[in-house]
């Protein structure tokens, strides 16, 4: 379960005002939203690499802010985490960056980790890229690095930032059906933010939509779907005319 | 009713250099007091330091070679007038290995260093910073600065140490070659210059103490200003250009302060 209750944040001017979210355990929400709506941001403050100014940010029955560095660090054991820009260690192999994860936080012999690995570059349509360089691979193909690094360890919780970008259709609605059924398979509760909402909506429990900082929808996709309010209807819809 | 004009909450430009001045200080030192910690504790990646220290200090080698022998041999050139008026060629092994051992070798290797593994690790790290590579280590629970930032500290002060002495010898044999070239001062002479009993190892001590708080110095400020990095591209390039320069400074000025507290 993950609870964010009155979570506030300015920079040079507020980028989130009172968001409150509620993601119940196992469930796959979309958050959506125009760009620059605070949806990245909010991914930060469950993992607790940002710390909000106001509000309480609860994961798992732990209240995350009041975490030391050891118990934080714990905590994030417990989670995957896709980043927007993949993220990927550039002075890692494939391999390596997949690995990494099992690698430093579990105790497990180099024939079972390459053993996943290999079961993960499968998965994401990557098989036998082990020994290649992030610096050499695609954009589309980093991607699915990242998400086979997300997943290696079976986190209870995961968090996707656009995890189809720069995919093609067909990959992309592969990739979201996979996140998907690892979800299903592992009973994770997961977050996804994406732009591609026509494959991100076939995938998604419950959907919330951001605007301007604050979380203005909160339900079920097809109440996305059916929403009556315009600035949502025109979003999830992709309308040219309409209030935004 | 009292208008707000908008001007109140400009800083004065003088307070704002000072603010940043402050808050480069203090994130120097705060940095600091966590990489003595992990390093003193010994949680850090052995692994990483390792393969900095292939990186920054085996491969920092031949630039280190070139400078100090040509150290070496612009010295003895610079003394030449001297010691052919005076004939003072038997004082020529003193002079150079004074001059280098105790300043030249560790500040010249300092700068060389500074430019090629300080300017170099800022920008590893400035670029890790920008691209969310040192958050996903936070989110996988791994410690940036136990992973990152002390392994690569440690390098810096190894390389630098190891290069120094590396340098002192490279940069004696230099000036022996130049001093037999240019003023006919037989080698044999050159070192009995060296080793009568006017230089001693307090000397090769005072460089060596020298280029430990350089390398303090470099890799603090490197690590900091990589860490520190924001706005993308450009913001490496101002993050480069504020270790070299800060890097370089500290170390005259330290070097300054040091030749007054080791004399």
């Amino acid at each position: 379960m993950i609870r964010l209750e009155g979570i506030a944040k300015s920079f040079d001017r507020a980028v989130l005002t009172d968001v409150n979210l509620f993601v119940p355990d196992q469930c796959l929400f979309g958050l959506i939203g125009p760009g620059a709506s605070g949806k990245s941001l909010l991914l930060r403050m469950i993992t607790g690499l940002m710390r909000p100014d106001r509000g309480r940010v609860t994961v798992a029955g732990r209240d995350v802010l009041t975490l030391g560095d050891l118990e934080l660090s714990e905590f994030r054991k417990g989670i995957g985490m896709l980043f927007q820009n993949n993220a990927l260690f550039d002075f890692m192999t494939v391999g390596e960056n997949i690995a990494f994860p099992l690698r430093r936080l579990f105790q497990l012999d180099e024939a079972e980790i390459a053993a996943r690995v290999a079961e993960r570059l499968g998965r994401v349509d990557l098989p036998g890229f082990e020994g290649r360089l992030p610096a050499g691979l695609s954009g589309g193909q980093k991607k699915r690095v990242g998400v086979a690094r997300a997943t290696i360890a079976r986190a209870p919780i995961v968090l996707y930032d656009e995890p189809a970008a720069g995919l093609d259709p067909v990959t992309s609605q592969k990739i979201f059906d996979l996140l998907r059924a690892e979800q299903r398979a592992a009973g994770a509760t997961v977050i996804m933010v994406s732009s591609d909402l026509d494959r991100l909506l076939t995938v998604t429990d419950r959907v919330g939509m951001m605007l301007d900082g604050r979380l203005i929808f909160e339900g079920t996709t097809e109440e996305a779907r059916n929403a009556s309010d315009p600035r949502v209807h025109q979003f999830v819809h992709g309308a040219v005319d309409g209030p935004l | 009713m009292q208008v707000e004009t908008g001007t109140r909450s400009q800083p004065h430009p003088l307070s704002a250099s000072v603010a940043r001045f402050l808050s480069v200080v203090g994130g120097l030192g705060v940095l600091l007091s966590e990489i003595l910690r992990r390093a003193v504790r010994r949680d850090f990646d052995r692994a990483e330091l390792l393969r900095n220290l292939y990186r920054m200090g085996l491969k920092s080698l031949p630039i280190v070679t070139v400078t100090a022998l040509f150290t070496g041999g612009i010295m003895v050139i610079q003394a030449a007038p001297i010691v052919q008026r005076y004939g003072a060629q038997g004082l020529l092994g003193w002079g150079a290995g004074f001059g280098t051992l105790r300043e030249i070798a560790p500040l010249l290797t300092a700068l060389m260093i500074n430019g090629r593994v300080g300017a170099n690790n800022t920008a590893e790290l400035g670029t890790m910073t920008v691209t969310e590579q040192v958050d996903a280590l936070r989110a996988l629970a791994i410690d940036p600065v136990a992973f990152l930032v002390t392994p690569r500290f440690l390098s810096i002060v190894i390389t630098l140490f190891l290069s120094t002495i590396f340098s002192d010898a490279l940069a004696l044999l230099g000036a022996a070659y130049a001093g037999a070239g240019f003023l006919g001062v037989d080698p044999g002479v050159f070192y009995r210059g060296l080793t009568t009993g006017l230089l001693g190892f307090g000397d090769v001590a005072h460089g060596l103490a020298k280029s430990i708080v350089f390398g303090c110095v470099i890799g603090l400020s490197s690590c900091h200003f990589g860490l520190a990095t924001s706005g993308g591209a450009p913001g490496v390039g101002r993050s480069v250009n504020a270790t070299v320069v800060a890097s370089a400074a500290g170390v005259f000025v330290l070097d300054y302060l040091l030749s007054f507290a080791l004399s």
